[in-house]
């Protein structure tokens, strides 16, 4: 009898939660905690006034990086450098795969640069919820601040390898070719921050789930191995001749971003309007479902991680 | 003034192995849910009573727990192992949402649910000052205002500048407790973590809650097995058994207007 009790007054009480979000019910409560929270209440405010947490785990993360390494920073510049000497050996001279009139070694070091800041923003943010459980079951902040964080420190270091392109660019204009780039370079910032938005919504979503299928951090190891040959990185899109073959890149939506990316950084691209909208309403619609998601689970990921 | 009520709380939990069957659980959850009708697994779950072997696989770690705490009032909450005090704590500090019933809050929260938390072992006891001042909702200028004080009560003085990897236990839990003692919180949260700390240290954490709740006004919620603490520091305790409360031992001292 006790039980049954339980359950309707669990009933009642929903309709009374409802009730004391309003604030001139009863009090004014600073603090309301129930079972769920709002659909769309995304706590933006509260996450403004963590913004010292925010700075704090940030530089946290930065320095951790380095201790005890003999290169420290120099790794960031080193790991592209070789992975562009690798690609540039493989894919241009001993697969002879176009690379739309660049030279290779810039086209693939745009490439690897523009990769890694989505890759390492997509796998830090979907990991978060089971990497930090032993902060997240001690203390309260709002959890967003940790995918924030993660996309702001992937963003510096994109910042740095970016810097890596100036000399190869240099050089080669020294050596007589011609970059036609202009007002082009005014779209770098909107394909940055469709990057980094698609990357955390995409983390946000996984790392919701992988709080309780623990499989999403094996499918995210290889798919994002995976996703790279099916955005063009090693390639361009320009090269795709078959139509139906073009319809399944397109349909990923980083595709129009990197070739986005690489027109405003080198000049060379395909960009098409249609293919921007779509990877835009892509991030939009993403963001939206990853935020509702991730501050559903937030709620009580603690109980199953 | 009541600056915590607690209505109708409950907790259910999932005990044993996470598996596959769960996600045939998910699935009929969910389809219940969109045909309007109650989580089916509410019904169930068994009284949290660890001694006895159940099969249901759901358990209440709290169920219908009402009480509201006043103003500056220091409650101490026991019970043996396993009573629900820690998920109890855990709520209040939103680690983690009841299943039902719902907990109305008034102004800022500090807790300190374990020794430690929030320390990031590679960082010195300085850096780590401000990265759990900030985590418990300060602003750097705050942590620098009473960054003397708590290195001053927590009397480590000589290794401030040390990685707290290097730190005793001991010495942590200091740390810990003096972050958390002053910050401008007006709720501090405190689970069993001075057992730790020596006598002295002990004796000092526990007069100052009491001057935070009685100079500052501060609501302490206290919870611990030695019983001489409770009552050397509580206005009103309140015990936890098999997550239910246990209302014949309610024991509560009216404070004297703050």
């Amino acid at each position: 009898m006790a039980l049954e009790k339980i359950i309707t007054s669990s009933s009642d009480l929903k309709k009374n939660t409802t009730a004391s979000f309003d604030p001139g019910a009863e009090g004014n409560w600073d603090i309301v905690i129930g079972p769920t929270n709002p659909l769309f209440n995304f706590q933006f405010k509260e996450i403004w006034s963590y913004r010292d947490l925010l700075r704090m785990f940030i530089r946290r993360d930065f320095a951790a990086q380095y201790k005890q390494t003999i290169l420290g920073p120099l790794w960031h510049l080193i790991q592209p450098l070789l992975t562009t000497l690798f690609f540039y050996v493989v894919f241009s001279r001993i697969a002879k795969i176009s690379t739309d009139g660049l030279p290779p070694v810039l086209f693939y070091l745009s490439g690897i640069t523009c990769w890694n800041f989505f890759s390492s923003i997509f796998t830090g943010c979907s990991n978060i919820f089971v990497q930090n459980a032993w902060l997240f079951s001690k203390v309260y902040f709002p959890r967003l601040i940790m995918p924030i964080g993660n996309a702001i420190g992937a963003l510096l270091r994109f910042g740095i390898q970016l810097l890596l392109l100036l000399p190869f660019f240099m050089y080669y204009s020294f050596n007589g070719y011609d970059f036609s780039i202009g007002w082009s370079i005014l779209l770098l910032p909107v394909a940055i921050l469709m990057m980094s938005l698609i990357g955390l919504s995409m983390g946000i979503i996984i790392s919701s789930l992988t709080v309780k299928y623990r499989d999403m951090t094996i499918i995210v190891g290889f798919a994002t191995q995976l996703l790279m040959f099916a955005t063009p990185i090693v390639y361009p899109s320009s090269m795709i001749d078959s139509e139906s073959l073009r319809f399944w890149i397109m349909l990923n939506p980083l595709t129009s971003v990197v070739e986005l990316f690489r027109f405003a950084s080198l000049g060379v691209g395909t960009v098409s309007i249609a293919g921007t909208m779509y990877s835009f309403a892509f991030m939009v619609i993403a963001l939206i479902v990853g935020l509702i998601l991730f501050n559903r689970t937030q709620l009580t990921a603690q109980d199953k991680v | 003034m009541i600056t915590i009520k607690v209505e109708q709380l409950s907790k259910q939990y999932m005990i044993g192995e996470q598996s596959t069957g769960f996600l045939f659980h998910d699935m009929n959850r969910w389809w219940h849910r969109i045909q309007g009708k109650d989580d089916p697994y509410l019904k169930i779950s068994d009284l949290n009573d660890r001694t006895i072997r159940k099969t249901s696989g759901y358990v209440w770690a709290l169920r219908d727990i009402n009480f509201e705490v006043n103003q500056g009032e220091v409650l101490g909450i026991v019970g043996s192992n396993g009573a629900g005090k820690s998920t109890l704590l855990k709520i209040l500090s939103r680690i983690t949402a009841p299943t039902s019933g719902t907990v109305k809050m008034k102004g800022r929260v500090a807790s300190l649910l374990e020794v430690g938390t929030g320390f990031h072992p590679e960082l010195t006891g300085r850096e780590n000052i401000f990265m759990k001042g900030t985590i418990l909702g300060m602003r750097t200028q705050e942590v620098k205002r009473h960054f003397d004080e708590i290195v001053e009560f927590a009397g480590v003085q000589k290794y401030i500048d040390t990685p707290v990897k290097k730190y005793s236990s001991g010495m942590y839990v200091r740390l810990a407790f003096s972050v958390a003692a002053h910050i401008s919180a007006d709720i501090l949260i405190i689970d069993e973590v001075l057992a730790v700390g020596d006598n002295e240290f002990q004796q000092k954490c526990i007069d100052k809650m009491k001057s935070v709740s009685t100079e500052q006004g501060k609501t302490v919620l206290f919870v611990s097995h030695n019983m001489k603490t409770i009552q050397d520091l509580c206005s009103s305790v309140i015990t936890l058994r098999n997550g239910e409360l246990d209302r014949s031992n309610i024991y509560y001292k009216p404070l004297i207007a703050v």
